[in-house]
């Protein structure tokens, strides 16, 4: 710490009666009484605390008998530093933070006209030491961040979803034109993805059934929505949290997160709130077997926004 | 006080002082240790707020160290056998079923897996409440500023270590909030979605972020943080504190209480009582219910989440801000994203470590200062720091938006459009209003003050003549006038048998003997 | 000289705020937030078709108010087909078992309906008013028994404010056995199924409703059931009080703006969900402490700024000095 010098010429003694030394309180043999029976208290809710331990007993018992006890104990330390010990005030005098004029003098020399002197004289090698440890730091950086992770190249662009892929929910089973019934609702995945990492982050997508006519969203899509079922990504356009909230009178898609709302009928346009995109369709068609198929991808790049997001295709 | 003449020939204090001049011969620890323990310390009670920070980060890191011990950072999967029902037989992540082991099958487990995530609430709010008392005192100004940056960088540390540890359980909470932050990463133009896959591995969700947060969480940011608190301590002590205007006091010295018994005392004092406050906030008050929100699932959601309380502004900003993305050259802006989650925050914080620069800059003021000063005499500090403290707090509101909507039964569309419009004119609304209370306080006198009384007392001429009331009890140190340390004690006991000798006792509590 | 007030009083204003803050912040949250209470009676009129014929050929079952093929998903297609007289009275599984409301509680039930219903939706239950004129309101006609069963056994109809958003739930103004009456006649105007399901929750694999619960429902009701606001003045509401019957009729159903789940949903799975949803939703297991409603972070940002940095800055407040 501070290396003040003491000279110890004259100890200075404190008379016991100085002010400064008495207790605050008024009357420390009650205090005292009082901190004691508080500490005990505190000593035996911690022997408590040991007991519900040893008996296994709930968190809430575990958490009052310790707490009470670590609080009283505190209370008591506390109380004691307060009333009972040396009231002050005391001071002390600040030491000037900074050197006398002499040691400035010499401790900027030694910087500046030293290492001034050793760089000046010889330029050109601190200029190659000093790229050097420009390019030490540079190339340092490359390995640390690029072995953690692969490049996106355009995989933030693509999904699982292809022409003819079936459409499961979360048990794996597909789903049969006629199952659904109007208003409702199921999570879908591609085939053989509903229980991996990519099918539920990126292949998510919402099954609605509107009505038993095909439902035409945008104009280009008239084949997209067949028998009344759409699809579009569940993920949100905002910041990805996935769109389950359905309300079916209002043919309203809503995200949870940010309460980003989502028309079906009309390629899930955001009307409210801060998406900024609708939720991309996914085009379906009724496969011969009865069982609803994808067309092919999305119309665009599911999810939040980023740099080089793809508009199409 | 007595002068002492001569000194002592041989030193009598007993055991104590024979193992003490023994570490003194190692350590050299006389020369220094005395100053130390006679180092003053001010108690006012604001003083206090950066102790709480204090304390209950060394409680997270005990909570935390036995956390460690149970917890394995895995996405693998494995199948749930415990003793929670609606869990068994669930296919879950690793991590997830080892935070449900704690909760249920560890002894103790749920009480300090409650205990860290309430002490990690109490430091982030100690922090702020401690940053606040330093910044509205102008604590900040020189010699601190240094001091003030690493505070301030603690805070922002903090926040993200507490984001870090509540995503550990990879429960669907929490899950939702890690694939926020991907999207916010994401959303940075060019280098965004490198970034991206550079944090997390890959494309979300990736095996590899619950290990990485949990290396980060327990090791990397710790180490930090541990670092600037000790550099922090080590600045405030060699700094010395400042401390208020007052009795007796100047900018060149301080006036307090002693590091050894007194502060210590309360300081150990205060440390139980705050493990005490987060105990029993552990027992009586459940917090984060991992078991009850399941497994995280990408394709599964629950309505209204929000982060925790110090992340709560972000997604307040992310909630209010309107849907402003713009597609041009080719590229996509997401500034809905980029805006409030990345540059907002920026700014802010930048503003908030930038502080102590841009006042001297603007006041000029390059002297040392140890006087602090009263809130009200600094107007238009006081006034930008309560304006800002309202911008983060309507963004904070901002936040759950649902969960007013639901509980006043208002559409969700006006309490958007009220936020909306309130952060904006609360703050502006703040800068006025503190702005004048300020001046107000200034003009009256010894407003907020303790009120001393006059005494007046009436001559038998008739004159009336006034005096300041004798102070309160409990409060005669009030007007006592600080002195020194001193070095040595008189023991009453020995001085009425022995009036020469002067031994020195040890520092217990001196009773009020009358001579 | 002036004599500082004693402990006693120096205690007590302090220490007054103080309980009313942690009693409020108790009520607040441990009252739990929703507006709604339902608490119907569980006791639906048992079956009096226990000694019917099982099954006849050349059937043709009442369509279907909501329209699935898949089987055993709350249509007639299920596994098992009760008969009475050529009517089917109750189809279902050994998880649900869906019944039809008794034809004898006809006549009661319309008089039931002439005084409770009628001046909405019509002496002819299709949403006519009475000076002929179609209204608002819905028409009643082959939306299936358990539809009309569920609003008003959740207290829903006889609506308050008619002209309210959404509807809540409240304390049934008719009883169980009313509510089967009035379902009883408006069914028979346009008899369809679903009917009034009665789950069997003692053999609900928990862990497999938890997890639809998380996949379906909770995107409305939260993933703890509080309920929360949706779009343009529409709620999900708490599931905190609904009875088992009631949970596999909105299921199957899609009340209001909640979606139907029909074909999506096996039986099974339906009886999983009500099975979690009664034991872990109803009676969540709060081992940590006060729940607060399961409103999360909010909740938790609310005690850690509303009352432990308060105590801590008391505590504070009371170790040191004032100058």
């Amino acid at each position: 710490m501070s290396s003040e010098e003491r000279t110890p010429v004259a100890f200075s003694v404190a008379k016991a009666d100085d002010p400064h030394m008495q207790p605050k309180a008024q009357n420390p043999k009650l205090a005292e009484t009082l901190i004691g029976l508080v500490m005990l208290a505190g000593i035996g809710s911690l022997i408590g605390f040991a007991v519900a331990y040893g008996m296994n007993a709930q968190s809430w018992i575990m958490g009052g008998t310790l707490g009470a006890g670590v609080l009283f104990l505190g209370f008591g330390i506390t109380a004691w530093g307060k009333y009972l010990m040396p009231q002050g005030p005391f001071v002390e005098e600040r030491h000037t933070m900074r050197g006398t004029d002499d040691e400035r003098e010499r401790f900027k020399a030694a910087v500046v006209q030293r290492g001034g002197g050793i760089l000046g004289r010889r330029k050109l090698l601190a200029m190659i030491a000093g790229a050097g440890m420009s390019a030490f730091a540079v190339v340092l950086i490359i390995p640390v961040f690029r072995s953690f992770g692969p490049l996106p190249g355009n995989t933030l662009n693509q999904t699982n979803w292809k022409q003819g892929t079936m459409l499961v929910d979360s048990t794996g089973r597909p789903i049969r034109v006629n199952d659904i019934a109007v208003g409702g609702v199921v999570t879908v995945y591609p085939k053989g993805l509903e229980n991996t990492d990519t099918g539920q982050a990126v292949d998510q997508t919402i099954l609605i059934r509107v009505g038993t006519e095909a439902v035409v969203t945008q104009q280009g899509r008239e084949s997209w929505g067949p028998n009344g079922y759409v699809a579009y990504s569940k993920l949100c356009t905002h910041l990805g949290c996935p769109v389950g909230l359905y309300e079916q009178q209002l043919e309203l898609l809503v995200c949870p997160c940010h309460q980003s709302m989502f028309t079906v009928t009309n390629g899930a346009e955001p009307i409210f709130g801060p998406a900024p995109r609708p939720l991309p369709q996914l085009p379906l068609f009724v496969g011969s077997d009865g069982l609803l198929r994808a067309q092919g991808g999305y119309d665009q790049a599911v999810g939040p926004g980023f740099w080089n997001r793809e508009t199409s295709g | 006080m007595a002068e002492k003449t001569k000194q002592q020939a041989k030193s009598s204090f007993g055991p104590v002082g024979k193992a003490l001049d023994e570490l003194d011969d190692r350590l050299g620890i006389a020369k220094g240790g005395r100053s130390l323990l006679d180092k003053i310390f001010p108690d006012h009670w604001s003083f206090m707020l950066g102790e709480v920070a204090l304390y209950s980060f060394l409680i997270l890191l005990g909570t935390g160290i036995f956390l460690t011990l149970f917890y394995v950072p895995s996405s693998t999967v494995v199948v749930y056998h415990g003793s929670y029902l609606p869990l068994v037989g669930q296919k879950v992540s690793q991590a997830y079923a080892t935070s449900i082991d704690l909760t249920f099958s560890v002894r103790c487990g749920l009480l300090m897996r409650q205990m860290h995530h309430w002490a990690c609430d109490i430091f982030l709010a100690a922090m702020v409440v401690h940053m606040a008392r330093v910044f509205f005192t102008g604590a900040f100004r020189k010699p601190r500023e240094l001091n003030y940056v690493l505070g301030s960088t603690l805070l922002i540390l903090g926040i993200v270590e507490g984001f870090l540890g509540y995503s550990l359980p990879d429960d669907l909470v929490s899950g939702t909030g890690i694939r926020i932050a991907f999207s916010i990463i994401e959303s940075i133009p060019v280098i965004g979605s490198y970034i991206a896959f550079f944090v997390f591995g890959g494309n979300y969700p990736g095996p590899q972020i619950i290990p990485r947060f949990f290396i980060i969480h327990v090791l990397l940011i710790p180490l930090i943080m541990l670092g600037m608190v000790t550099a922090h301590l080590f600045l405030l002590v060699h700094q010395k504190h400042t401390q208020f205007p007052g009795k007796g006091r100047t900018e060149t010295n301080v006036v307090g209480t002693a590091m050894f018994p007194v502060f210590a005392a309360k300081a150990t004092g205060f440390l139980f009582m705050v493990g005490g406050v987060i105990t029993l906030l552990a027992g009586f008050a459940q917090i984060n219910p991992i078991w009850q929100f399941g497994p995280y699932d990408a394709s599964k959601i629950s309505y209204a989440v929000q982060p925790d309380w110090y992340m709560g502004w972000l997604d307040g900003a992310l909630r209010i801000w309107p849907a402003w993305e713009w597609t041009g050259f080719g590229y996509t802006w997401p500034l809905e994203i980029f805006i409030p989650g990345v540059v907002v925050p920026g700014l802010i914080f930048a503003v908030v470590q930038g502080w102590p620069v841009l006042e001297r800059r603007y006041t000029k003021d390059n002297e040392i200062h140890n006087l602090l000063d009263l809130p009200r005499n600094r107007p238009k500090r006081t006034a930008a720091g309560a304006a800002v403290f309202a911008l983060v707090t309507m963004m904070f509101i901002a936040s759950s938006t649902d969960v007013i909507a639901n509980y006043f039964h208002i559409t969700l569309e006006a309490v958007l459009w009220s936020m909306r419009i309130l952060v904006v004119v609360v703050p502006i609304i703040t800068y006025f209003l503190t702005h004048k209370i300020c001046q107000e306080l200034q003009a009256s006198q010894g407003a907020g003050k303790r009120k001393r009384a006059n005494v007046v007392t009436r001559t038998p001429d008739g004159e009336y003549l006034s005096a300041p009331a004798e102070p309160r009890p409990g409060d005669e140190h009030v007007d006592l006038e600080p002195e020194p340390v001193p070095d040595f004690l008189e023991d009453p006991v020995v001085v009425r048998e022995r009036k020469e000798l002067l031994s020195p006792v040890s520092f217990t509590g001196v009773r009020n003997v009358v001579r | 000289m002036m004599t500082r007030p004693s402990l006693l009083r120096r205690l007590v204003l302090p220490g007054i705020v103080l309980v009313v803050t942690i009693l409020s912040a108790l009520v607040v949250f441990a009252g739990g937030s929703s507006p709604t209470t339902s608490s119907s009676s569980s006791v639906l009129i048992s079956s009096t078709v226990a000694t019917a014929n099982r099954q006849q050929r050349n059937y043709v079952a009442p369509p279907a108010a909501y329209q699935t093929g898949a089987p055993n998903s709350g249509a007639a297609n299920s596994s098992k087909r009760v008969f009475v007289n050529g009517h089917l009275v109750a189809y279902g599984n050994k998880y649900i078992k869906y019944v039809a409301p008794p034809a004898a509680l006809k006549s009661f039930g319309e008089a039931l309906y002439m005084q409770n219903c009628a001046s909405c939706h019509g002496v002819a239950a299709n949403g006519v008013a009475a000076n002929g004129s179609p209204d608002n309101y819905p028409n009643l006609r082959g939306l299936g028994a358990a539809t009309i069963d569920f609003w008003i056994e959740t207290g829903r109809m006889p609506a308050a404010d008619p002209t309210s958003v959404q509807a809540p739930s409240r304390i049934a103004k008719l009883t169980h056995g009313q509510a089967i009456a009035i379902t009883s006649w408006v069914d028979s105007l346009a008899p369809a199924t679903p009917f009034i399901p009665i789950v069997n929750t003692k053999t609900s694999n928990v862990s497999n409703g938890f997890s639809l619960f998380a996949l379906n429902c909770a995107a409305c009701h939260t993933i703890t059931g509080g309920g929360d606001e949706l779009a343009k003045g529409t709620y999900a509401p708490t599931l905190r009080l609904v009875q088992p019957t009631q949970i596999a009729e909105a299921i199957r159903t899609g009340p209001g703006n909640m979606p139907r789940f029909t074909g999506n949903l096996s039986d099974k799975q339906v009886h999983d969900i009500v099975g979690y949803v009664s034991n872990y939703i109803e009676h969540p297991r709060n081992v940590g402490g006060i729940g607060f409603g399961g409103l999360g972070p909010v909740a938790e940002g609310f005690i850690t700024l509303g009352i432990a940095a308060v105590l801590l800055l008391l505590i504070a407040f009371w170790i040191g000095e004032r100058t």
